[in-house]
């Protein structure tokens, strides 16, 4: 059904654009992506830095993620367009693979994970600067969903080798 | 006695390990991956510092405490793309080393490092003055906007790169005045296709 869906997708006409002008536009595309990844991954990583205690000791918790915390959500909505794009000119190459749907997965569970650590902050603002920022079990999901960002990477360029995973993978049964 | 560049690309190729990277479905792909997470993080970090000289983000937080928060880390990362980098270079390197995109990377990489140079001969000479000062002196903005101008050329390059030196894009071309239409009937998986080589890394 999805394969129906991306074969479809690819005779409108926004995909054919793409498609036609494939030399410049899917390149840019992907490099505005890797910038938006950039701004995500650099958020973050200074967020667990802190969280860590390994950066940004002279700011409280609650600065870092004012600081970061807009720029995590802006980059974000940077790769949500450009993913979108990339969809619509390559539909096949990237809806008909493991790697996509795995990492779309992982996308939303990061995501939750971001939204959930914002709001806690904000209600129990000074229980995270004093003690859970202390605790092991904090800093060890911090170091998970770190993880779980790098996975993503790993597994959007994994979409242009989907046939790495074999069976698994849609893009082999040809 | 002048180096035969194309004869040392040749043997670099030739290594074993080179072609044990090729012959691996799993490794290019990771190392690939790799040389992406450290890039964000390069990319990422120093945005963080060219924005606070130009005084557009973390304006209250000293310069030098930044810096020496933030930099080690994009050294580290920056280690990570060298390392991953050069080993995807060996892995063909003739067609990297007579690549435009390839070259013109290594030129700004050059460039960024001499664009440090001038800053710390300019602004960096001159940081206690303006080390609690929202942003830098004029040079020290200079530095920092051709910086970021840098850095997004460089992954602009990167990633042309990977469509103009994989082996299907370096095959001659089919024949002069090639129709798209053709592409698109053909096969469905616009990646690659059905061969047995391995697809395009794009």
């Amino acid at each position: 059904m999805v394969k129906q869906f991306a074969e479809w997708l690819s005779t409108t006409s926004p995909s054919v654009f793409i498609q036609n002008h494939n030399g410049w536009v899917i390149p840019t595309i992907q490099s505005i992506h890797i910038i938006g990844i950039a701004v995500v991954l650099g958020s973050v990583f200074m967020i667990y830095l802190r969280i860590l205690g390994w950066a940004g000791m002279d700011q409280t918790l609650r600065q870092t993620t004012s600081r970061f915390g807009p720029w995590l959500t802006g980059g974000l909505y940077l790769m949500l367009a450009t993913g979108v794009l990339m969809v619509i000119g390559e539909p096949v190459r990237e809806l008909v693979t493991f790697s996509f749907w795995l990492k779309m997965f992982l996308v939303a569970v990061s995501t939750v994970f971001a939204a959930a650590f914002q709001v806690s902050l904000r209600k129990h603002e000074q229980r995270w600067e004093e003690t859970l920022i202390k605790r092991r079990s904090i800093q060890g999901l911090a170091i998970l969903t770190f993880l779980i960002w790098v996975c993503i990477i790993i597994l959007g360029r994994l979409i242009a080798y989907d046939h790495i995973w074999g069976p698994w993978s849609p893009a082999t049964k040809a | 006695m002048p180096i035969d560049i194309n004869a040392l690309l040749k043997s670099l190729e030739a290594t074993g390990l080179a072609t044990k990277i090729r012959e691996s479905v799993f490794l290019f792909p990771m190392i690939e991956s790799t040389h992406v997470i450290g890039l964000a993080l390069v990319f990422g970090t120093i945005a963080i510092i060219d924005l606070r000289l130009l005084g557009l983000a973390s304006t209250q937080r000293p310069f030098q405490r930044m810096a020496s928060d933030i930099l080690k880390w994009t050294w580290a990362a920056f280690a990570m793309t060298a390392v991953t980098g050069a080993l995807m270079f060996i892995t063909n390197a003739p067609v990297y080393y007579h690549n435009f995109f390839f070259r013109t990377k290594m030129l700004l990489l050059v460039l960024t490092g001499i664009n440090m140079l001038v800053f710390e001969l300019t602004a960096g000479r001159t940081i206690h003055g303006w080390d609690q000062a929202p942003s830098a002196p004029p040079a020290g903005k200079a530095v920092a906007a051709l910086s970021l101008v840098m850095w997004i050329g460089i992954i602009f390059m990167g990633r042309l790169i990977g469509f103009t030196t994989s082996r299907a894009a370096v095959a001659p071309p089919p024949a002069a005045g090639v129709n798209f239409e053709d592409f698109l009937q053909g096969t469905p998986n616009s990646s690659g296709g059905t061969s047995t080589t391995p697809p395009p890394n794009k």
